[in-house]
């Protein structure tokens, strides 16, 4: 007798559980539970890395963080104008600006930063300064984009309509379509936010003195000072999702949020 | 700019239009709009081959013709939404065409109404009739929001305006959209087929408020596919063709009794769309 959808959606649902539950199995057997406790949940290690971890590491990571999202913002909304100006040159600066940074590995600029500046010009820059514009630079890039796409969602007709009534260009673009703008680009901007919490970990190459050390560093150094196999850097993992996770909630949450703003 | 001849193919004579009674219960006084030798070009698309009409203030003239005919393209180069390549528009005292008018002025005085209603989506009802008299004409918030609110009651929609426009239907919207052009106190009104984006059970309300507008003396240039509005309502009817005026004249006889074979192809395909 032929089978019904229903009975094939059920058998579909009974070969996936088995296949789950054999490998969870053969896993459980293979693994080396006592190693990998030892290895990576030591928990008599993770104490003492307390309150440290969140005081310096966890702060230092929000403030690189932070002031490369600031900055980036400005950057970004800067390349997006220019992007968009009627001045060739300004389209041209910009489009090799955004094309150039999202297309190289964002750890080349923390070494430019961190290593090329004091060559090339005998700056002497802070692990804050470094950290900050380093991450500045590669965001402002990403970011122009999103603004420009932004933007540029916003429908022709909410424009006419506003310059129709008799506001003049930069009104309409203030009152109309900037608080649209706004409302699209905010889930992309968070995710860019969870982008860069992350990408400031890559301020090791440049290497930084205690006080200035965040969650990778402090996870790094962890593993020498406990000699607690590899959990300060599982204890440094869970400290960015602490920061990573509300944020990526946030940006669900907007997206899923009605938004007001025309269609199309 | 180069004053273009006018295509003389079949087109009536202009310029022979009876302006209706005085403007009424407005405030303001009507604007008239004249329009000669109208050029206008996308790449190499021709789209307005040299047009000559004028609207009488408080004169009503529906634009009839078949889509791609030009009727949008000729609405919205009269308040400068587009530029024409050659040819003058005069809207009132403003030369729409001259190169130093003051757009921004010239525009408060024309309203608009879309297809699409564009309304401002962030902003409530109430706050898409008051943001550009507040922001533009620098008016009080109670000032304007009482004249807001007599004119959503005009059009029968005052108390929806804490609404959100995307909860409103098409009709409501296109209502408010009427109301919040007429907060900047025009002497011209503009409608670009504002009824095509609607459910059809919605349709009325607009038409009967844009009925009311007429009435009231308002100088109305309509882009529209109702036939029995322009019928009813116009003054004058103007139908177009491939970016030319064909035939002008009193609606019942334009519609009623076309004289040129385009605008009698056009009108039998609309008016009998299954054959007869």
């Amino acid at each position: 007798m032929a089978m019904t959808t229903r009975d094939r959606a059920r058998l579909s649902l009974g070969i996936q559980a088995g296949i789950f539950l054999a490998v969870v199995i053969v896993l459980a057997i293979l693994i080396d539970w006592t190693a990998i406790r030892s290895s990576f949940f030591a928990v008599e290690s993770i104490g003492p890395m307390f309150p440290e971890i969140i005081t310096v590491g966890l702060f230092n990571t929000v403030q690189y963080t932070v002031v490369g999202f600031v900055f980036g913002l400005l950057g970004g909304t800067l390349l997006a104008l220019m992007r968009m100006s009627s001045f060739p040159v300004y389209r041209w600066v910009a489009t090799a600006y955004i094309e150039f940074f999202r297309g190289i590995p964002a750890i080349l600029v923390f070494i430019a930063l961190g290593f090329g500046a004091s060559l090339a010009f005998g700056w002497n820059l802070s692990t804050l300064q470094i950290a900050g514009s380093a991450l500045a630079i590669v965001a402002s890039a990403y970011i122009a984009e999103t603004l420009r796409a932004g933007l540029q969602a916003v429908p022709k007709g909410q424009l006419e309509a506003a310059r129709a009534l008799g506001m003049p260009a930069w009104r309409a673009m203030v009152t109309i379509q900037i608080p649209q703008a706004f409302r699209i680009v905010l889930p992309p901007l968070t995710n860019e936010a969870i982008l860069l919490t992350k990408d400031s970990s890559l301020i090791f190459v440049v290497g930084m003195a205690g006080g200035a050390a965040e969650l990778t560093k402090m996870g790094r150094d962890g593993i020498n000072i406990y000699q607690a196999g590899l959990t300060p850097l599982v204890v440094a993992g869970f400290c960015y999702l602490l920061l990573t996770v509300p944020l990526s909630l946030l940006a669900r949450r907007m997206e899923h949020r009605n938004p007001r703003t025309a269609k199309k | 700019m180069s004053q273009s001849q006018s295509d003389a193919a079949g087109t009536t004579s202009p310029e022979t239009s009876p302006a209706k009674g005085v403007p009424g219960g407005h405030g303001t006084s009507a604007a008239g709009v004249t329009i000669t030798g109208l050029h206008k070009s996308f790449g190499d698309n021709e789209v307005l081959k040299g047009i000559d009409m004028s609207v009488a203030p408080g004169e009503v003239v529906c634009l009839i013709g078949a889509s791609g005919s030009g009727k949008s393209t000729l609405l919205r180069c009269v308040n400068r939404l587009e530029t024409p390549n050659a040819g003058t528009i005069t809207v009132g005292e403003h030369e729409a065409t001259h190169p130093d008018v003051n757009l921004d002025a010239m525009r408060r005085q024309i309203g608009m109404v879309f297809q699409q209603f564009n309304l401002f989506p962030h902003l409530s009802v109430l706050e898409n009739c008051t943001i550009t008299p507040r922001r533009v004409l620098g008016q009080s918030k109670a000032e304007a929001e009482t004249e807001a609110l007599a004119q959503l009651d005009a059009v029968g929609l005052e108390h929806l305006s804490e609404r959100r426009p995307d909860q409103l239907s098409g009709g409501q919207q296109q209502r408010v959209a009427i109301a919040r052009a007429l907060t900047m106190k025009p002497q011209l009104m503009l409608f670009d087929e504002p009824t095509s984006a609607l459910d059809p059970e919605t349709v009325g309300d607009v038409l009967a408020s844009m009925r009311k507008l007429a009435q009231a003396g308002m100088t109305m240039l309509v882009v529209t596919h109702e036939m029995g509005f322009a019928r009813e309502v116009a003054d004058r009817v103007v139908f177009m063709d491939q970016g030319l005026v064909v035939e002008e004249g009193p609606a019942a006889a334009v519609i009623g009794d076309p004289q040129q074979p385009r605008t009698q192809d056009f009108l039998r395909r609309v008016l009998h769309p299954l054959g007869e």
